[in-house]
C-alpha cells in the first residue's frame, strides 16, 4: 500500500486535526451534559418571563349596577394601578357572586355597598387584582364619605383628584431595561459561559496531548502550528455550534411564545453576540493553547489558568455592572475597543445603542489585528515548550526562543 | 487468523537457533557464518550526518554519525542517557540540532520524508480516551492516507498484531503490552520506509517481544529501513543483523553483529564433570574466568594461549562435557565499547 502525498484532503493536516477534535468533543458525556443544562436555562430564560407577563391578563370586573361613570372611574383607577380590566354588566350582586365563583369574574363591585373578591386578600398580596381590589374600595370608599360630608360633585371630584406632590430623588431614574439592553445582558452571561467552557476545554486539551507523549507522534509528522491551528479550530467549531444552536433555539422558542426577545433591536444584540462569541474565542483560545504547552499536571494548569482568566473576568464583571445599572459606564465605553475585554464591553454597548456600527468594525478590526499577533507568539512558544518534559516550562526560559 | 509470515517462528529460548538457520548456518561450531541480509525490495539508506545538540551544558550529541541501510534490522544501543532518544528525535525534527543534518536517500528530511516513516516513541503516545481503531486511522490519516487505505491499514495491522478484538476498546483499557502493539500499529500503519522505535521491546512478555520481534524482521526483509533502541542485548543480538553502539553522543562502535562478536579475546565455554566451580581453569595462564553458571565455564583466553593447553588442564581435572569456542556476546562488546 502506497501513501498518496498528493491526496490533499480540505484544509490539509490541520482540517484532519479539527475534524478529530469535532468528533471527540461531539461525543463527550461533557459536552452533552452542559449542552443540556444550557438548553434549559435557555428556555427558562425565554419562557418564564413571558409566564409571568402572562398574570397581566384582563382582569374581569362585574358591575353592579351597570352605570358609565361608575364604569369611567373604575377603568381610570385601572389605568393608574397599571391594571388592564374589562367590565361585565352584572344585574344583581347574588348573580355577580354566583359568577366570581364560577370562575367567570375576577371580582364584582357593588358601587353602592362592597366589593367581592374570591378568596380574602392578604397584606402581603401584591398581585394586579389586589392592587386594583384596594385602590377602588379606597376610591369608591372616599366617594361615599365626600358624599355623606354634603360635598358638591364638582367638589368631590377636585379633592378625589387631588394630585400627590412630586418626589425628586437625587439619583438618577432606575428605568426599565429594554429589551436589546435585556438581550445584551444575556449575551454578556453566554459569552463567558461559552469562552470560559471551551477556552478551558482548549488549555486541557494541549496540556492531555503533551501529558500523554501523543504530542511527540503527532509533531513526527505534522507542524506544530498545524497541529495548533487544528485544535483551536476544532474546539471554535464546536463552541459556535453550541451558540448557535442555543441562539437559534432561544429564538425559535421565543418566537412561539410571544417573547420580546424578537422584537426590537434585540436579533442586532444577538448576532453581536455570536460575533464576539467568536472574535474572543479567537483571542483567547490561542494564549489558553500556548499556557496549555507549558504544564503537563492538573496542578501545573490550575496555576496557569488563573492569570489567564483574569482579564476576562474583569471585563464580564465590568459589562454585566454596566447592563444591570442600565447605562454603560466610561470604563465599558473603553473596555470595548481592548481585545481582552471587547467581547463582554461592545456587545454591552450594542445592548445600550451607544455603538455606531463603524465603531463595532473598529473594535472588531482591533481585536483582529491583535488576535493575529498573539496566533503568532503562541505558535512560537507552543512550538518550544509542547516538546519539553518534565517541571512546568517558565515563560523566561522561553524569552530566547520569542526574541530570536 | 492474521496471515502468518513465511519464516520460521521465533519462540522463547529456541530463537537464537532459530535465527541461526533462518540467517543461514549458525553458531554451536567454532567458525559461525555471517548472516547474509536479504535483498531489499526498497532501497535506501538514512544518513545521520554530524549530529550535534547540547542542552544547557549536557552535550546529549557530539557530531553524531551512523548510517542505516535499508532491508536489515539495526540495533541502537548505549546506556542510559548516551542519546539514542535524542538522535530519534532528531529524526523526526522533534529535537532542534546546533549541527548535522539527517538524510533519506541523500535528500534532506523534511515533512514530506516524515510522512513516509514511522515513529514509535520511547514514552508511548496515544489518546487515552480514543478508540484503538478510530486512532490508527487518525494517524494514518496524517500520513497521507484516504479513508479506506487507512481503514485497511489499521485492521490489517491490528491483527497481524494480534489485537484485532480490541479495535473498538478505548486505549486507556488496554494492557500495557497491547497498548504497545497498538502504538506500534500506529507507526506501521502507512507502510513506512523507515521504521525507528525507541525501546519497542520495554516492559513486553515472550509472546509480545515474539510478535514485534517477528514484525520487525519482516519489515526489513520486505526492504524497509527499520532502527531501534533497546537495553535488551539478548534480543538485540537475536534481531537485528548490525548495531550501532554510542556513548556521550557519540558513535563508539558500528557493524554488523557478526563482526563486532567475532573481534576480541577468543571464548570458551567448557564443562568439567565434578568441577562446577572451574577451579581446574584458574591456574592456566592466559586464561581468565569471565562467568560460571551452572557448572558451565566460560573463559577468555589471550592471543598466547593455545586451546589445546586449556582443553589438556581440563582432561586432567574430569571428564569434559562440553568444550565450546563462542563469539563475544553482544553485551560484551557493549560494555566494552561504552567503558573505553
Amino acid at each position: 500500500m502506497k501513501v498518496n502525498l498528493r491526496d490533499r484532503r480540505l484544509f490539509g493536516d490541520t482540517g484532519l486535526v479539527a475534524g478529530r477534535e469535532i468528533r471527540e468533543r461531539f461525543r463527550g458525556r461533557l459536552f452533552r451534559g452542559v449542552t443540556v443544562i444550557l438548553f434549559v436555562v435557555v428556555a427558562a430564560a425565554v419562557v418564564i418571563p413571558t409566564i409571568h407577563s402572562g398574570s397581566a391578563r384582563s382582569q374581569r370586573v362585574g358591575v353592579v349596577p351597570a352605570s358609565a361613570s361608575l364604569d369611567s372611574e373604575l377603568h381610570e383607577l385601572a389605568k393608574r394601578v397599571g391594571v388592564s380590566v374589562e367590565f361585565v354588566d352584572v344585574s344583581d350582586l347574588a348573580k355577580g357572586r354566583a359568577a366570581l365563583d364560577a370562575g367567570q369574574l375576577d371580582l364584582v363591585v357593588d358601587g353602592a355597598r362592597k366589593i367581592l373578591v374570591k378568596s380574602p386578600l392578604s397584606a402581603s398580596n401584591t398581585s394586579d387584582v389586589a392592587r386594583y381590589v384596594r385602590a377602588v374600595s379606597v376610591a369608591l370608599g372616599a366617594q361615599r364619605a365626600f358624599a355623606q360630608a354634603g360635598l358638591t360633585p364638582e367638589q368631590a371630584a377636585t379633592v378625589a383628584n387631588a394630585k400627590p406632590l412630586p418626589v425628586e430623588s437625587i439619583q438618577p431614574v432606575n428605568k426599565t431595561p429594554t429589551t436589546a439592553e435585556a438581550t445584551a445582558l444575556i449575551g454578556v452571561i453566554m459569552i463567558f459561559i461559552v469562552l470560559t467552557q471551551y477556552l478551558t476545554w482548549t488549555l486541557m486539551g494541549v496540556m492531555e496531548e503533551k501529558a500523554s507523549r501523543v504530542v511527540e507522534v503527532l509533531l513526527a509528522t505534522v507542524r506544530p502550528t498545524q497541529l495548533l491551528a487544528g485544535k483551536v479550530i476544532g474546539i471554535g467549531a464546536v463552541a459556535l455550534t453550541q451558540a448557535v444552536g442555543l441562539v437559534a433555539f432561544a429564538l425559535v422558542l421565543a418566537a412561539a411564545v410571544g417573547s420580546n426577545l424578537v422584537h426590537g433591536a434585540a436579533p442586532f444584540v444577538v448576532a453581536s453576540t455570536l460575533v464576539w462569541l467568536v472574535l474572543g474565542y479567537a483571542f483567547y483560545s490561542w494564549v489558553y493553547a500556548a499556557a496549555g504547552s507549558l504544564a503537563e499536571r492538573q496542578d501545573q494548569v490550575q496555576s496557569l489558568a488563573l492569570p489567564l482568566s483574569a482579564p476576562l473576568i474583569f471585563g464580564y464583571i465590568v459589562s454585566l455592572i454596566g447592563v444591570s445599572s442600565g447605562s454603560a459606564s466610561l470604563l465599558v465605553k473603553i473596555l470595548a475597543y481592548l481585545p481582552p475585554t471587547a467581547p463582554f464591553a461592545m456587545p454591552t454597548l450594542v445592548g445600550f445603542g451607544e455603538a455606531t456600527w463603524w465603531q463595532f468594525m473598529l473594535s472588531a478590526t482591533l481585536s483582529l489585528v491583535c488576535t493575529v499577533g498573539v496566533a503568532l507568539v503562541a505558535a512560537r512558544v507552543y512550538r518550544t515548550a509542547v516538546l519539553r518534559t518534565g517541571s512546568r516550562v517558565r515563560l523566561r526560559e522561553l524569552i530566547p526562543t520569542l526574541t530570536q | 487468523m492474521p496471515n502468518r509470515p513465511t519464516y520460521p517462528v521465533i519462540r522463547g529460548t529456541c530463537r537464537r537457533r532459530l535465527w541461526s538457520g533462518y540467517w543461514g548456518t549458525h553458531a554451536q561450531t567454532s567458525e559461525p557464518t555471517p548472516k547474509q541480509p536479504y535483498a531489499a525490495a526498497v532501497a535506501g539508506v538514512l544518513d545521520i550526518d554530524s549530529l550535534s545538540r547540547r542542552f544547557g551544558t549536557v552535550t546529549a550529541l557530539d557530531k553524531l554519525s551512523l548510517c542505516v541501510p535499508s532491508g536489515q534490522v539495526v540495533g541502537f544501543l548505549g546506556p542510559n542517557g548516551a542519546g539514542k532518544t535524542t538522535t530519534m528525535r532528531a529524526i523526526f525534527g522533534l529535537t532542534d540540532l546546533d549541527a548535522g543534518s539527517v538524510r533519506w536517500n541523500g535528500v534532506p528530511v523534511g515533512p514530506d520524508q516524515r510522512r513516509r516513516f514511522g515513529y514509535m516513541p520511547e514514552e508511548r503516545g496515544l489518546y487515552p480516551n480514543m478508540l484503538v481503531a478510530e486512532q490508527i486511522e487518525y494517524l494514518g490519516r496524517l500520513h497521507g492516507m484516504n479513508n479506506a487505505a487507512a481503514a485497511a491499514g489499521t485492521m490489517r495491522w491490528l491483527e497481524r498484531l494480534e489485537v484485532a478484538d480490541r479495535a473498538t476498546s478505548k486505549v486507556e483499557a488496554l494492557s500495557h503490552g497491547n497498548q504497545q502493539r497498538v502504538q506500534l500499529a500506529a507507526a506501521l500503519v502507512h507502510d513506512p520506509e523507515v521504521l525507528v522505535l525507541d525501546e519497542p521491546l520495554a516492559g513486553l512478555d515472550p509472546t509480545g517481544i515474539d510478535v514485534i520481534g517477528e514484525v520487525l524482521v519482516e519489515q526489513a526483509h520486505s526492504g524497509r529501513c527499520v532502527l531501534f533502541s533497546s537495553h535488551q542485548l539478548d534480543l538485540v543480538e537475536d534481531l537485528c543483523e548490525s548495531v550501532s553502539i554510542i556513548d556521550h553522543g557519540r558513535l563508539v562502535a558500528s557493524g554488523s553483529v557478526d563482526e563486532l562478536t567475532a573481534t576480541g579475546a577468543r571464548r570458551l565455554t567448557v564443562r568439567v564433570d565434578g568441577d562446577r566451580e572451574g577451579a581446574w581453569a584458574r591456574a592456566i595462564r592466559g586464561v581468565t574466568v569471565s562467568e560460571v553458571h551452572g557448572g558451565e565455564v566460560r573463559l577468555v583466553l589471550d592471543d598466547s594461549t593455545n586451546g589445546d593447553a586449556v582443553l589438556d588442564a581440563a582432561r586432567a581435572s574430569g571428564r569434559v562435557t562440553e568444550f565450546l569456542f563462542e563469539r563475544r556476546r553482544l553485551s560484551e562488546v557493549f560494555r566494552e565499547a561504552v567503558s573505553r
